[in-house]
């Protein structure tokens, strides 16, 4: 029953809110994602539950959502960022843009608690919808063409991934004699050499347009440059899980065999993403760009994680997914607070803001000392766990991942001396607003919260990754 | 004989209607009373015949089965929107109703032909007040729109009933549905025949390369008359398209089969291709119709029950979606006949309602989850792959992705910031068209978000059990 209400908050919220008047449109929709936030509380406290409908018989398709560790912080990021993403939000975008922006995170919560292959893919697409239009109606100069780079490209991906799931379910049926849609229950199918890489590729590059990863990133620099903030930071923040999060929702269970037969290769694909990635960080003039391609190398760092195949490296990628999602939509908001003090995204020298704004230069270091790694913080911890999970036997990833942390710190460190630090070469701004510390303080103590305790989402998450644990295991345990 | 009682009531009923607007020529909406209301009672009519079990009827020239109630029931559903759509309009002129219902009576006699002569009777009934209609503004983009469409209509005609003289030449039977009892047939004219037939009907169904008339067909026509084009005849030429098919020549798959797939591939993506850069909203939805004729092929030819399936599914949403965005633009061309993409700047923000109908329609033509249309390009896929055909599963997502450029450019201009356009400014909400709306985004989201009961429909009406694959 609860995932009634999970789901049903923010679809209801979303009309509720295009049915009030402009001037309460923003309040509306905080009362809304407040309750929803209200309603994870619930989920977390109260029993594991699931939601399991027939929907399609005729096709063996079901309405099935589960909040398992894997998916359980996701949801919960899901609704955080929601609600921090609408605060920050400008109140004369209009209901409209509150509308979108609440049905953003109805679907969004459908995708991570989806664990049947179509109803996966249905919130898979519609997640993009909402981004597709509130780049076009709300955004920057060239929104429009960003709009369109996103929605092409991440269709592109999810059309051929649709074959994928179809051709998935055809050879489930033609090997029992029944359809069934259920992601459990697709395991150990006998695909056909032949068809074998298609099928798997159709996913992969699905997932990784979505996320993005090195080289499918062409739609991310306008889109995280143009939209505006609160935007950029959910789609950094939330929906750029869900690519990473459907290598560990949807490949682990049906391709295992074939994710450990296609390993190096993998590894070495994200490998380089991780490296292009930092490098184009350290390069960048517009602060903006430099989180943007920041955030395309931590989640390359999530991918190899799970593309180590070890117990610890997918535990790693896990809660790193929930720690990244709050950083760098943290990250995200506060440059657009700077970018909206300052007028402009480029940081040539220094600027020597905190002079006037110390409290601002304040979060902005907070934020920037997680993205890096900072011990105690969660990208340490969760960075740690990767690199543990590599140096077992995939030793020379490790020492790239640990070579990359050290860029990290070069490009955060960078953007913000370049930004906060030195003689002021700029006007003085205004500090943060009481209302803008409101909503950065409660995500910097969630930061700190799983920073010193990452065992509250990693204890959770072990036994929902029991079945990828397990095939570790069984392949002569290298974990 | 009770079988034809809805082709009865509506022949009926447009023959009252036009007796109706020629005694009294004053009353309004008179004609379109009459004929709606027998549209609607050929409907129930058809609905309650639901249980029968198929049969042939008037010395095997039609049969009676639930595919047959299943067109009756869409073409009513075509006709009855693009009679609304052209409601309290008295510049298309007071012979428009009974002249639809004749079309649609075309539409439903395809719908049950089990003779090649039913065939040809029905798309000429189908055709002939099509022509008529397109010129009812009496405007030269119409008079040119009726040229046109008629010129090429009766070439096609011409072609198609070649074929059939050929077809009956071969086999000696123009009753199709006992050709594969045929064993003495000529070959060599069989297949010539067979061909003929198939460019005539692929003319209506405008398959690429038989397209060229569509666009200044549709932009020159009025626009409830280009809803029933795109609507009613695609739904009949597709459905009389996969019963001759499926019921006469099912022995042969692997000759049609291969064609029909690659003009299925071919006709998908050029259709979506030509759609991208047009400016006219109705040339626009010309070339997606295109397109989706394209989709509607996949399900023929996969050769399967499955695929039959599929594009009997798939004409619901496309004709749901079909009814939201051509709603729309009815209302916005007012008094006009044209709608540019301009024409939409700003509808987002003015007209917020009328906007989101835009969108729904648009989303399912793209085929996007949540709408039928998306249900639909999922069943054709399905079929494309349980009949081992990756290169249709293929051609359906290029196909796809193609056609997203044309759909999303018009939404775009919906979210248009600088100026709104007169257009959408002077807009006018009449309630004929809110019923069609309403419809058509009920029915729209209805199939994209709880599809069993249609599946579970379309799965009993094209159940030619006798496919390969089934």
């Amino acid at each position: 029953m609860l995932w009634i209400f999970l789901l049903g908050i923010p679809l209801v919220g979303a009309f509720v809110t295009l049915a009030v008047s402009n001037g309460v449109a923003k309040v509306t929709a905080e009362v809304i994602a407040g309750i929803e936030v209200l309603a994870f509380i619930a989920f977390l406290v109260g029993p594991r539950a699931t939601l399991d409908l027939s929907w399609i018989p005729a096709w063996g398709i079901r309405f099935h959502l589960t909040a398992d560790g894997l998916a359980l912080f996701l949801l919960g990021l899901t609704a955080v960022m929601s609600l921090v993403a609408i605060f920050a939000s400008k109140a004369d975008y209009g209901r409209t843009y509150f509308f979108w922006v609440l049905f953003l995170e109805f679907a969004s919560m459908g995708l991570f608690g989806a664990v049947d292959l179509f109803l996966f893919y249905v919130f898979w697409e519609l997640v993009l919808i909402p981004v597709f239009f509130l780049l076009t109606g709300w955004s920057g100069a060239r929104g429009r063409l960003a709009a369109l780079k996103w929605l092409i490209m991440n269709l592109f991906g999810s059309l051929f991934m649709l074959i994928g799931v179809v051709a998935v379910a055809v050879i489930y049926q033609q090997n029992t004699g029944h359809f069934s849609f259920e992601i459990a229950s697709l395991t150990h199918l006998a695909i056909s050499p032949a068809a074998q890489p298609w099928i798997f590729g159709s996913f992969a590059l699905a997932f990784a347009i979505k996320a993005p990863l090195w080289p499918f990133h062409g739609w991310m620099p306008d889109a995280y440059g143009e939209a505006p903030p609160p935007i950029t930071s959910l789609v950094a923040g939330v929906l750029s899980k869900a690519g990473v999060f459907g290598f560990l929702r949807v490949m682990l269970p049906i391709f295992a065999p074939e994710l450990a037969r296609y390993q190096t290769g993998l590894l070495i694909w994200v490998a380089v993403g991780l490296v292009y990635g930092a490098f184009m960080a350290v390069r960048q003039r517009d602060m903006k760009m430099v989180t943007a391609y920041a955030s395309l190398s931590h989640l390359s760092m999530i991918a190899l994680g799970i593309f180590s195949l070890t117990a610890a490296g997918i535990v790693g990628a896990t809660f790193l997914m929930v720690a990244h999602g709050l950083m760098v939509g943290g990250l995200f908001l506060i440059l657009g607070v700077v970018e909206e003090r300052i007028g402009h995204r480029e940081f040539n020298g220094v600027m020597g803001l905190n002079q006037g704004a110390p409290r601002l230069a304040t979060y902005f270091l907070f934020f920037a000392l997680a993205a890096l790694g900072l011990p105690g913080l969660p990208g340490f911890a969760g960075e740690y766990m990767i690199i543990q999970g590599l140096v077992a036997h995939e030793v020379v990833f490790a020492g790239i991942a640990g070579f990359v942390l050290v860029v990290a710190a070069w490009y955060m460190l960078r953007l913000f001396q370049g930004i906060m630090q030195g003689r002021p070469n700029a006007p003085a701004v205004a500090d943060l607003s009481r209302g803008q510390v409101a909503w950065l303080v409660p995500m910097a103590l969630l930061i700190v919260v799983i920073g010193v305790w990452p065992a509250g989402i990693t204890s959770q998450a072990v036994p929902s990754l029991f079945h990828a644990v397990h095939f570790v295991a069984d392949r002569g345990g290298k974990n | 004989m009770g079988y034809l009682i809805p082709e009865v009531l509506l022949a009926g009923g447009a023959l009252l209607a036009l007796l109706a607007v020629a005694m009294l020529p004053n009353a309004k909406n008179l004609g379109s009373w009459i004929v709606l209301l027998a549209m609607l009672a050929a409907g129930v009519d058809a609905a309650s015949m639901w249980g029968v079990t198929a049969k042939l009827i008037m010395s095997d020239t039609m049969a009676i089965d639930k595919y047959s109630i299943l067109v009756t029931e869409f073409v009513l559903l075509a006709g009855a929107s693009s009679l609304l759509l052209a409601w309290n309009a008295d510049r298309f002129g007071a012979e428009l109703p009974p002249l639809m219902a004749i079309s649609v009576l075309g539409m439903m006699t395809l719908g049950t032909a089990a003779n090649l002569m039913v065939v040809f009777v029905g798309i000429e009934l189908l055709s002939l007040p099509l022509y008529i209609l397109a010129a009812s503004t009496r405007t030269r983009a119409g008079g040119e729109a009726a040229l046109k469409y008629l010129l090429l209509g009766a070439f096609s005609s011409g072609i198609l009933l070649f074929g059939m003289a050929l077809l009956y030449g071969a086999t000696s039977s123009l009753t199709f549905v006992v050709y594969p009892a045929i064993t003495a047939a000529n070959t060599w004219l069989l297949w010539s025949g067979l061909g003929l037939v198939l460019v005539g009907i692929a003319f209506k169904l405008a398959i690429v390369p038989f397209h060229m008339w569509v666009p200044d067909v549709y932009e020159g026509s009025p626009t409830p008359v280009t809803h029933l084009m795109a609507f009613g005849t695609k739904v009949g030429a597709a459905i009389i398209l996969l019963r001759l098919l499926a019921f006469g020549f099912y022995g042969q798959d692997g000759s049609w089969g291969t064609l029909i797939g690659y003009l299925a591939v071919l006709t998908m993506i050029v259709g979506n291709l030509l759609a991208v850069p047009q400016l006219n909203l109705k040339r626009l939805l010309g070339y997606s119709g295109i397109g989706h004729a394209g989709f509607l092929l996949v399900g023929i030819a996969t050769h399967s029950v499955d695929g039959a399936n599929a594009m009997m599914f798939y004409l619901l949403p496309y004709g749901l979606a079909a009814m939201a965005v051509f709603g729309v633009l009815r209302l916005i061309e007012g008094q006009g006949d044209e709608v540019t993409l301009s024409d939409l700047r700003g509808m987002a923000y003015r007209r917020p309602w009328l906007a989101a109908v835009l969108i729904v329609g648009m989303l399912s033509f793209a085929g996007i989850p949540l709408t039928g249309g998306f249900v639909g390009k999922f069943f054709l896929l399905q079929a494309a792959l349980f009949a081992s055909q990756p290169g249709l599963a293929v051609g359906i997502v290029v196909g796809t992705l193609v056609g997203l450029f044309a759909y999303l450019r018009p939404l775009q201009m919906l979210f248009q910031r600088t100026e709104v356009s007169a257009k959408v400014q002077h807009l006018r909400w009449s309630v004929a068209g809110a019923v069609v709306l309403g419809v058509a985004v009920v029915g729209t989201i209805g199939i994209g978000v709880y599809p069993a009961p249609l599946v579970h429909i379309v799965s009993q009406s094209a159940n030619f059990y006798w496919l390969t694959g089934g």
